[in-house]
């Protein structure tokens, strides 16, 4: 094969097969999005929800407890249902001021920004990286 | 006594190398020819034995790299010709009159016999059953626009095709046709299993050295990959924190694989082998009812092909296929292909960024081969460099799967214009 047969054959075969790779890929973009508008139904709750956690604790009788910040891992975006999350955090506040989760009364909560700790997040990318 | 003592030391691997040294040396046709008749056995030993090496110490994807190394090894032991301890015969597949089954059958070592499942097309196509358990096409309903990027990333297959048929019409002794040029562009697709599934059909001769050319540099993305992303963006695009993704249903994790299999046999038929046991494989997992299968599917059986797939593709290695210019060509024009794959992901990266008002990281866009999940954690580690509280992992997962399907429509492509 010469130079030019072998310039027009590869420049021929190229420029069908990316047009064929990208025009079966863009029609199963086309479907994905078809699909997103025939079965998925955002949680209305999530537009109205504030975007944030801030999880205020408040004694229902006796003892009293200081408003408490905790970050949350951003689960309110993910869909899942505020009843759920309201339970997790109860759960957590309870478990970490190692009181009954019916003395807590969650009167609202918000996010906040990622604050994890430097030697947190440096944890988590070392186990990234070690996945190699 | 003495008798039976020499007539065993004439059967012996050390008379089998002089012989055939011997004899090589009188067929051969040039000095270069005689000189593989001579070091080609040792030096093919060294070559497995330096693989192992990589495997074991280097730890160079083991899983495929020890076992594709001992079957070098295997396969390269001096024998006598004829001899009923040879375990893999590749003139039985490779002759001109095509497969010789009989041959197989009534001589075929346990190479051979294993090699079927290479040569008739079985195993790739269970490796991808396997992989469609392990995959989440999650991040990828969620984000339809990151599946561009697999196809973009699809453009060093197209672009070491046009490499190698230009590379052979340059250097003499390099002899590429369109079916050689095309397998060797597939190593571009950054995915074994398709590379062998395009290699064994359209060049059978170039297997070993088209395989453990891309399983290599499937091993050495984190070293390939960060240069080539650089060089392409700026610090603050590659600083860019992406949306989160949305939640995907079950019902449209259900629906996708079907789909996908149908849109793909429609337009590309020869894709529907690989990409239909991706789908099922896919299907059987987001189904959640037939555990026992998906367990199977992903673990032993994954497992026993992946030993077979090893073995046999190292075992076609023999000298006097494997110790050729062209097999250098082949990791040269493989090097490339990984590399523009990688930079025709990221230059669509850019360009969507800016499409969408900086809304795309184009890191993630070096994710498109479909080395999964290697490709992805790179973009991960990458971007994390720059901003430390970025995690481009999920999103870097679209672009990774779709890339896998995407290398399997290259495949396709590369199948209907050239198999038949």
């Amino acid at each position: 094969m010469s130079l030019a047969e072998a310039l027009s054959e590869g420049l021929q075969v190229t420029g069908i097969g990316l047009i064929i790779v990208f025009s079966v890929l863009v029609i199963l973009m086309l479907v994905m999005m078809a699909m997103k508008a025939i079965f998925y139904k955002p949680n209305k709750k999530d537009k109205t929800k504030e975007p944030s956690e801030k999880v205020e604790t408040a004694p229902i009788s006796d003892t009293a407890v200081d408003v408490t910040t905790v970050p949350v891992p951003a689960a309110a975006d993910s869909g899942i249902d505020e009843g759920t999350l309201l339970a997790v955090i109860t759960a957590a506040v309870a478990a970490v001021m190692d009181t009954p989760a019916s003395r807590l009364n969650i009167k609202s909560y918000r996010r906040i920004g990622d604050n994890a700790p430097a030697w947190n997040k440096a944890g988590v990318r070392d186990i990234i990286d070690s996945r190699f | 006594m003495i008798e039976g003592l020499l007539s065993f030391l004439s059967r012996t691997g050390v008379a089998a190398l002089i012989e055939n040294a011997k004899l090589g040396i009188a067929a051969a046709s040039s000095g270069f020819d005689s000189l593989i008749s001579v070091i080609g056995t040792p030096l093919m030993i060294v070559i497995a034995c330096l693989l192992l090496y990589l495997a074991i110490v280097k730890q160079f994807e083991p899983l495929l790299l020890l076992p594709i190394a001992f079957g070098m090894l295997l396969s390269n032991l001096p024998m006598f010709a004829n001899s009923s301890a040879i375990m893999m015969h590749p003139e039985y597949f490779n002759s001109a009159d095509g497969l010789q089954m009989g041959e197989i059958i009534k001589h075929g070592g346990l190479l051979d016999l294993l090699y079927l499942g290479v040569k008739l097309g079985i195993y790739p196509p269970l490796i991808f059953l396997g992989i469609g358990v392990m995959t989440d096409f999650g991040p990828l309903i969620a984000n339809p626009k990151s599946i561009i990027l697999g196809a973009a990333a699809q453009l060093g297959v197209f672009t070491t095709f046009l490499g190698a048929l230009v590379l052979s019409a340059l250097i003499p002794g390099i002899n590429f046709g369109v079916n050689e040029a095309a397998s060797i562009g597939i190593i571009g697709g950054a995915d074994g299993p398709t590379a062998i599934y395009v290699t064994k059909t359209l060049a059978p001769e170039l297997l070993p050295a088209i395989a453990i050319a891309a399983y290599s540099y499937m091993a050495l993305i984190p070293v390939i990959q960060p240069p080539i992303m650089k060089l392409f963006t700026t610090k603050k695009e590659r600083q860019i924190v992406m949306e989160q993704l949305r939640p995907v249903s079950k019902t449209e994790k259900l629906v996708f694989p079907v789909i996908v299999t149908i849109v793909v046999a429609l337009i590309v038929p020869d894709a529907v082998t690989l990409v239909g046991m991706l789908m099922l494989g896919n299907l059987a997992k987001e189904s959640g009812v037939v555990d026992r299968l998906i367990d199977t599917a992903q673990n032993s059986l994954m497992n026993i092909i992946t030993i077979f797939l090893g073995i046999t593709v190292g075992a076609t290695a023999k000298a006097e296929t494997f110790l050729t210019v062209e097999t250098l060509g082949i990791v040269v024009l493989g090097l490339i292909a990984f590399c523009f794959s990688t930079a025709g992901g990221v230059i669509l990266g850019k360009i969507m960024c800016k499409l969408t008002g900086g809304k795309i990281n184009p890191l993630i866009g070096s994710a498109g081969v479909s080395a999964v999940p290697m490709a992805a954690r790179v973009a991960q580690s990458v971007g994390q460099k720059e901003n430390p509280s970025n995690f481009l992992l999920m999103h870097a997962m679209g672009p990774n799967v779709a890339g896998v399907i995407g290398s399997a429509v290259a495949a396709g492509v590369f199948l209907s214009l050239f198999a038949h």
